[in-house]
């Protein structure tokens, strides 16, 4: 009787621990800032968290596929930046306000965020360059090809209409917050009810069988990420209806954030475990803790800390050690 | 207009006057020498190379700055890529690579104008520019021991900033904004810049003479927009109404600040900012923001090169120049909402052409340490 306990226990905590743990972190870090500020626990402020934490949310998202593949893309800050820039200068250039042509501006955006991602992937995959490699360097392009644009100015978008994505709340929260539900719920029936999103599990699950299965793989790789691409592009847009300035530094801290976030929220490194819903958690962990931090008047070096100890524990966390044999 | 820009415009008036008849004489000077025949014992440079080493240009200041340089080149007559730039990206390390590599290139006839990302980067930079006898004006950063006059005349100057007068006088713009009483919050740089540091000493010098006004609480927002719109909720969260006021170290911050009480329909916020960018002179012109500080960052990066580049050809000697022409503070205008668009007509909107012979005209007297 004893024995059966201790091994139900076991499995339920190794299997559930991996599964809920990030959500699990989440609950703990709320209800930790909430006794130390009641104030944390209200709408308002939720509705601040999430402002914040939207545009990363859709960077972070874009990742997510690509670490599926057990692949990485760190094009992030560059794709952001020529994405906003883009989208700012042709809203700028229709007319400059959502009644307009101008909406075509957002589209647009996200046409120039599918082809950075298309090349990106291409670049990886035909030259075989590491993608780490390849898409850092594409990153550097975008930052650079953002400044030559812009010649290191701030474009702003003045548009009531568009800024509505800020300033028009339903139920206590920005229209934004709504656009990147939408887009997770997109990413979501992606990953799940399309060949496409079963065949990153496929590519980063294990690559040589799903090769050996028939799998063109380089075309799933370039598709994931254009796909990247194209949700670097959305929160490109969210950032800027956010602030209401295109400029080259849109992308700064796009790829710490992203990056932390996935991974704390659970998605390994190495591929084909975790999804979008783990990501929604990593980033909220993320970005409560950065609010939460300011809320109960921690100073702000020691977010960054915390940041580090929570990747560390998120991996120790969702990853079986013993199977692996050893670490690169 | 204010004070502060009459000030600023006559001190101009006075300083132009100075510089004719200052140059008169010296091209009397000049060619008194000529006539009498021997060449000077040392020879100064001919046609050296311009170079500026900075951090990069996607930063609106480094890019005002940068513009500075590369109209001093084209008053010289040639084309503006003639200004090589020599990009840092943050890194000291590379900042000196990039100075050593171009002083090979060149030979040593070079006049370098660099801000060398930290302050114990001057001296290795300075101790090889004068080893390969060009010649070299810094910005921003060197250690206190470190002087112009310590290395004759290939460390032509160094100019720099203080900040803590210009941010208390934009605190007590603030402060009295709010009527003297009240929370105020403070957004920083990052926090161990040093022009961080003093703006955020501006605000707690002018706080001492505003009893009934508590600083809430003062965090860094690195300079950057994003964040700044970040801790700005944040702060909201904590303090909500107790906040009657905002102090930012910087104009990007400021912007950051603007669109998290945009978010929260809250409006008429007094808030003050600092750097002088034309999109922070407009919101003041609108009362959106109570005051910036203009540092012209175009004149500073273009007389840094000025100064190289005339000490390299000759035109003057630095070590016979006093030390205040050495080591000296840049100049700083307090924009308002009263002068906010002649200020801007004046100086954004169509850059003053300005002398680059005027070498110490605008600056703000001889650099003290504490």
């Amino acid at each position: 009787m004893a024995i059966t306990q201790t091994t139900t226990r076991a499995g339920i905590s190794r299997d559930t621990l991996v599964k809920w743990a990030p959500l699990l972190v989440l609950l703990v870090l709320c209800a930790f800032f909430a006794v130390m500020e009641p104030r944390f626990l209200s709408t308002r402020n939720f509705a601040r968290i999430l402002i914040a934490a939207t545009p990363t949310l859709m960077v972070a998202i874009g990742v997510t596929f690509i670490i599926i593949m057990g692949s990485i893309d760190l094009s992030m800050e560059g794709a952001v930046s020529v994405c906003a820039v883009a989208f700012a200068y042709c809203f700028l250039w229709l007319g400059g306000t959502l009644a307009s042509w101008a909406w075509l501006a957002i589209p647009f955006a996200m046409l120039v965020g599918a082809v950075l991602g298309f090349v990106n992937g291409l670049i990886h995959v035909k030259l075989k360059i590491p993608s780490f490699m390849a898409s850092l360097a594409m990153g550097f392009v975008g930052t650079g090809l953002a400044m030559v644009m812009t010649g290191g100015d701030r474009i702003r978008i003045e548009d009531e209409l568009f800024r509505a994505l800020l300033t028009e709340r339903i139920f206590g929260f920005p229209l934004m917050v709504y656009v990147a539900g939408l887009f997770l719920l997109i990413a979501w029936f992606i990953q799940t009810r399309t060949t496409l999103g079963r065949n990153f599990y496929a590519v980063g699950g294990g690559e040589d069988l799903a090769v050996a299965s028939g799998l063109n793989v380089a075309r799933v790789r370039i598709m994931g990420f254009t796909l990247a691409g194209v949700f670097f592009a959305v929160g490109a847009l969210l950032a800027v209806g956010r602030i209401g300035i295109a400029e080259t530094a849109t992308g700064n801290n796009f790829m710490f954030l992203s990056i932390t976030a996935v991974v704390v929220g659970g998605t390994a490194l190495w591929g084909g475990i975790g999804g979008v819903w783990n990501t929604l958690v990593g980033v909220l962990i993320v970005f409560v803790i950065g609010n939460g931090m300011v809320v109960i008047g921690l100073p702000g070096y020691v977010q960054d800390a915390v940041l580090g100890l929570l990747v560390i524990l998120a991996v120790i966390l969702s990853t079986d050690r013993k199977s692996i044999s050893f670490v690169k | 207009m204010s004070e502060f820009i009459k000030d600023f415009i006559e001190k101009e008036k006075i300083n132009r006057r100075n510089f004719l008849f200052a140059s008169a004489y010296g091209l009397g000077g000049a060619a008194a020498l000529g006539a009498l025949g021997p060449t000077m014992a040392r020879a100064a440079l001919t046609d050296p190379t311009i170079a500026w080493s900075y951090r990069n240009r996607t930063n609106p200041y480094w890019n005002e700055i940068v513009s500075g340089g590369e109209a001093f080149v084209q008053s010289l007559g040639m084309s503006k890529d003639a200004l090589t730039h020599l990009i840092n990206e943050g890194s000291s390390e590379k900042s000196l690579a990039d100075v050593k590599a171009i002083l090979a290139k060149t030979g040593g006839n070079l006049a370098l104008a660099i801000d060398t990302n930290d302050a114990p980067n001057a001296r290795p930079v300075v101790e090889a520019v004068a080893e390969a006898g060009a010649y070299v004006s810094t910005l921003w950063n060197k250690t206190d021991d470190l002087h112009p006059w310590d290395f004759g005349d290939n460390y032509v100057s160094h100019m720099s900033w203080s900040d803590e007068g210009p941010a208390e006088q934009t605190a007590r713009i603030l402060l009295d904004a709010m009527g003297g009483k009240g929370g105020v919050v403070h957004l920083g740089g990052i926090a161990s810049n040093n022009p961080a540091i003093e703006r955020l000493n501006g605000l707690k010098n002018a706080l001492k003479d505003y009893p009934d006004v508590a600083l809430l609480a003062a965090e860094p927002a690195d300079w950057d927009t994003q964040k700044a719109n970040q801790v700005m909720s944040a702060f909201l969260t904590r303090y909500g109404d107790e906040i009657t006021g905002v102090h930012c170290a910087n104009d990007t911050i400021a912007y950051g600040v603007l669109e998290a009480l945009r978010a929260e329909g809250i409006e008429g916020m007094p808030i003050v900012s600092y750097d002088g960018n034309p999109q922070a002179v407009q919101l003041v012109s609108e009362r959106k923001i109570l005051a910036t500080v203009f540092t012209n960052p175009h004149w500073g990066g273009g007389i840094t090169a000025a100064l190289a580049y005339h000490a390299a050809i000759g035109s003057f000697k630095p070590s016979e120049e006093p030390n205040e022409h050495r080591e000296f503070y840049g100049p700083t205008i307090m924009v308002q909402p009263e002068d906010a668009l002649e200020f801007k007509a004046n100086y954004l909107d169509s850059v003053p052409t300005y002398d680059w012979n005027d070498f110490w005209g605008p600056s703000n007297g001889p650099i003290t340490y504490k």
